[in-house]
């Protein structure tokens, strides 16, 4: 089923003399998981914005074109009603925090307060996410008093209670340290696993590499690519577009061993040890 | 350069130590620091810098203990590019940015001025001299940071997290600044999270733990040691992991290594 | 005095503000100072309001100095303060002006100190209060620190480029003016991506809204505001009748 339809999408801020993005049409099924990618401003925040309807209820501006999320036709539906379908985690987890909540568990109600949820719903919904996000221990700590990795899983167990069958996510792990990154990006991968179809814009490519199902290539504003990840991460025009591609990739493309039954190179640490052994024996 | 004798600190008479008894010499090679968030990096770094105030030990930069002199003072010695631009940037265009410190260390105005350019033409923002700095993208803005620390032409530069949200063409200026800043005889130190780009450009590292040194050596040696690395929740970069697992005997570091080693 | 609900604390302020306008009397007064003292003191929270009371008391005192040496229409001398004489009328009406200071701030602390913000806020809210003003007002008390933090970080990226900040007073002014830029900017930028953020969990859905918390309910409530009620209308038939 598709899940997001983008036709000709088409989008221009307020005050500025350029698109941001220009012509853009792609299609997502339900319980895919996509990784954006491109160099710094080309689009990609403005691009997962204009999924949850940021863009253009929150920034007004130039649109043309549709974005269809669940059948909802963004432009025509306020932003609150698409957050129910579509969620949305931003890079700083700071500014994430309502700042009007004591409490770890209520800051997660904050959502479905807003939504207007009866409270034993509320509850059960909070004590998922929760334990999903493996932050139970802190649940009664204040939200400013979490680690960077852990305030960032409160904001997606916010937006996670909310049930949205989408989670857009705009380098959620650009302000922490590995260990914090690893935590995010597991608990990503099991939402992902339970059928939340995902789209995340990232700088880091071996994790695209490792847990995309397929990767959209960004340019100034238009759309290079949308394909498997072997096949984006072998293409010889990378470098054009300010991308490098994962580590992996880079040391099997120099020594020309391809992955196995296709014609990119491996991407991930577990192909390109496969493929090496492989060529070496 | 630096001599960090029985350093220990904490934030709080009665708190906990952030860092506990550290002793470290710093010569001129290009040094990381790595380790987890509260690991004590970014405490370590101030002290340095003397923006906190040693409770025991010492540490002496050159022949001054850094203890008896503000931070302000030492700004001609060690340079310090923090994490985020808009911690720093007030001024109305890049050049006077890039001209600050300079003039707060009382360096003539056209001095000043042919310093300050001088370091904006390495990061590559010699055409915006004019530019307001809020109308630059964070790369260009970072970069800023950078330049307006370097026109300082101290010693000693350090760098919190250059990396952090920079795309390719980013970390390539980035790089090249490192390697211009070793060969005019700098100590460059840096905090930061990316693994692979220590690999690549620094010659010592040295990893904490929980405010204590846990490793400390050339980069190449402290990468080998996988099992200590995991105590700091440290993996070590792709490639070292990629050739370890396909049976690679060295230590490798970086891609060309790894094609040089399978040609043999 | 915790277990107190906002609401009838927020009618206590009211309260302790009109009686004493009803009846201008000192005992009146005094009475309702006594009161509000006696329920800090009940609370347990009198230990926080000593700073807040000096402060007060700081600026009441060149209040006293002033009315006791210049009132218009001081005529009685009762006292000399070296070359100056002291009133007894400009000192009686610095008196009463220090009696409804003392009273409103030692009213409002009785709300402030023994109220989470945030379930006041909530209580007003559910009285239909916009949900926009109450997130303003609470979001404020959590954010200053962050304020505060960001701050300090600034501060030491200008000291690192040889900005003095130590010493005299004028060097601690001029090294004020470099903070400010980053620090305004900043939270404008934090505030546009707050706002993002918020509105991406409803914060703007027309659907009625819920609350996690249940309204507390406060059995005595509703006798203390009748309480307050009867006794404030006492105060109204007195002045008239008597």
């Amino acid at each position: 089923m598709k899940k997001i339809v983008v036709d000709g999408l088409k989008y221009k801020y307020p005050l500025s003399e350029a698109l941001a993005l220009q012509d853009i049409s792609f299609e997502i099924e339900e319980g895919e998981f996509i990784g954006i990618i491109g160099k710094n401003s080309v689009g990609k925040s403005t691009l997962c914005q204009a999924l949850v309807g940021l863009v253009p209820h929150f920034y007004k501006g130039a649109y043309g074109g549709k974005v269809l999320v669940d059948g909802l036709e963004v432009r025509n539906h306020s932003i609150a009603d698409i957050s129910r379908k579509v969620g949305m985690v931003f890079q700083n987890p700071f500014t994430q925090v309502t700042g009007s909540k004591m409490t770890v568990y209520e800051e997660i109600a904050f959502g479905l307060e807003n939504s207007g949820l009866p409270r034993e719903e509320m509850r059960q919904r909070i004590d998922e996410v929760l334990r999903l996000m493996r932050i139970e221990h802190v649940k009664d700590h204040s939200p400013f008093d979490l680690s960077g990795g852990q305030m960032q899983r409160m904001a997606i167990a916010s937006i996670m209670a909310m049930k949205p069958d989408i989670l857009v996510l705009d380098e959620p792990t650009s302000q922490l340290d590995p260990a914090g990154s690893e935590e995010v990006f597991q608990a990503i991968q099991d939402f992902s696993q339970q059928g939340i179809t995902v789209i995340m814009a990232e700088h880091k490519m071996e994790k695209i590499a490792q847990y995309c199902n397929r990767v959209l290539l960004l340019h100034e504003g238009r759309l290079v690519d949308f394909d498997t990840a072997e096949k984006i991460f072998s293409r010889e025009d990378l470098k054009d577009y300010g991308v490098t591609a994962p580590v992996y990739t880079r040391v099997c493309r120099a020594l020309g061993v391809k992955k196995q039954g296709c014609d990119g190179y491996p991407v991930t640490l577990e192909d390109a040890e496969l493929a090496l052994r492989r060529s070496f024996a | 350069m630096i001599k960090v004798s029985n350093l220990s600190f904490s934030y709080s008479p009665a708190g906990p130590s952030v860092l506990s008894d550290i002793n470290l010499e710093f010569d001129r090679r290009t040094t990381a620091i790595i380790g987890q968030n509260g690991a004590g990096k970014s405490t370590f770094v101030k002290l340095l810098k003397g923006l906190l105030k040693t409770d025991q030990g010492e540490i002496f930069i050159g022949d001054y203990e850094v203890k008896m002199k503000t931070a302000a003072e030492l700004a001609r010695q060690i340079g310090l590019v923090f994490q985020n631009p808009d911690d720093q940037i007030f001024k109305r265009t890049v050049l006077d940015e890039a001209m600050f410190g300079l003039l707060n260390i009382k360096i003539g105005k056209s001095t000043a001025e042919r310093l300050a350019v001088e370091a904006l033409e390495m990061v590559g923002l010699e055409d915006k001299l004019a530019v307001n700095p809020h109308d630059l993208s964070l790369s260009e803005k970072k970069l800023l940071c950078i330049a307006s620390v370097m026109a300082m032409d101290t010693d000693i530069v350090i760098f919190d997290e250059p990396t952090i949200g920079q795309d390719h063409a980013g970390m390539e200026i980035i790089r090249r600044i490192i390697q211009e800043l070793k060969k005019k005889n700098k100590l460059v130190m840096t905090i930061i999270h990316d693994m692979d780009f220590v690999a690549e450009n620094f010659d010592r590292t040295i990893v904490f733990n929980n405010g204590k040194v846990l490793l400390d050596g050339e980069t190449r040696e402290v990468f080998s040691q996988k099992e200590v690395l995991m105590e700091a929740n440290v993996e070590p970069p792709g490639v070292t992991q990629l050739a370890e697992r396909v049976g690679l005997k060295n230590t490798i570091l970086t891609v060309e290594e790894f094609v040089q080693e399978c040609g043999k | 005095m915790h277990n107190i609900d906002p609401i009838s604390k927020l009618y206590y302020i009211l309260f302790a503000i009109i009686i004493p306008i009803i009846l201008p009397s000192f005992i009146v007064s005094v009475i309702c100072v006594a009161l509000s003292v006696l329920l800090l003191l009940a609370a347990k929270v009198i230990r926080k309001t000593l700073p807040v009371y000096s402060f007060v008391f700081l600026v009441l005192i060149t209040v006293i100095v002033i009315q006791g040496l210049f009132r218009p229409g001081n005529e009685t001398i009762l006292f000399h303060l070296g070359p100056f004489a002291m009133h007894k009328e400009g000192l009686l009406f610095a008196l009463t002006i220090v009696l409804r200071v003392t009273n409103i701030v030692s009213a409002f602390m009785l709300l402030v100190l023994t109220t989470k913000p945030s379930d006041l806020v909530e209580s007003l809210v559910r009285r239909g209060m916009s949900p926009r003003i109450g997130y303003v007002i609470v979001s404020v008390f959590q954010i200053i620190p962050e304020m505060m933090s960001t701050m300090s970080t600034i501060m030491d990226a200008q000291r690192s480029r040889g900005m003095e900040t130590e010493g005299k007073l004028l060097v601690r002014m001029k090294a004020f003016i470099p903070l400010l830029a980053p620090v305004v900017l900043g939270s404008l930028i934090n505030t546009k991506e707050r706002a993002m953020a918020l509105e991406v969990r409803g914060f703007n859905s027309r659907n009625p809204k819920t609350y996690l918390n249940e309204e507390k309910t406060y059995s005595y409530s509703k006798w203390i505001q009748v309480a307050m009620l009867l006794v404030t209308i006492f105060a109204v038939a007195w002045r008239v009748f008597l």
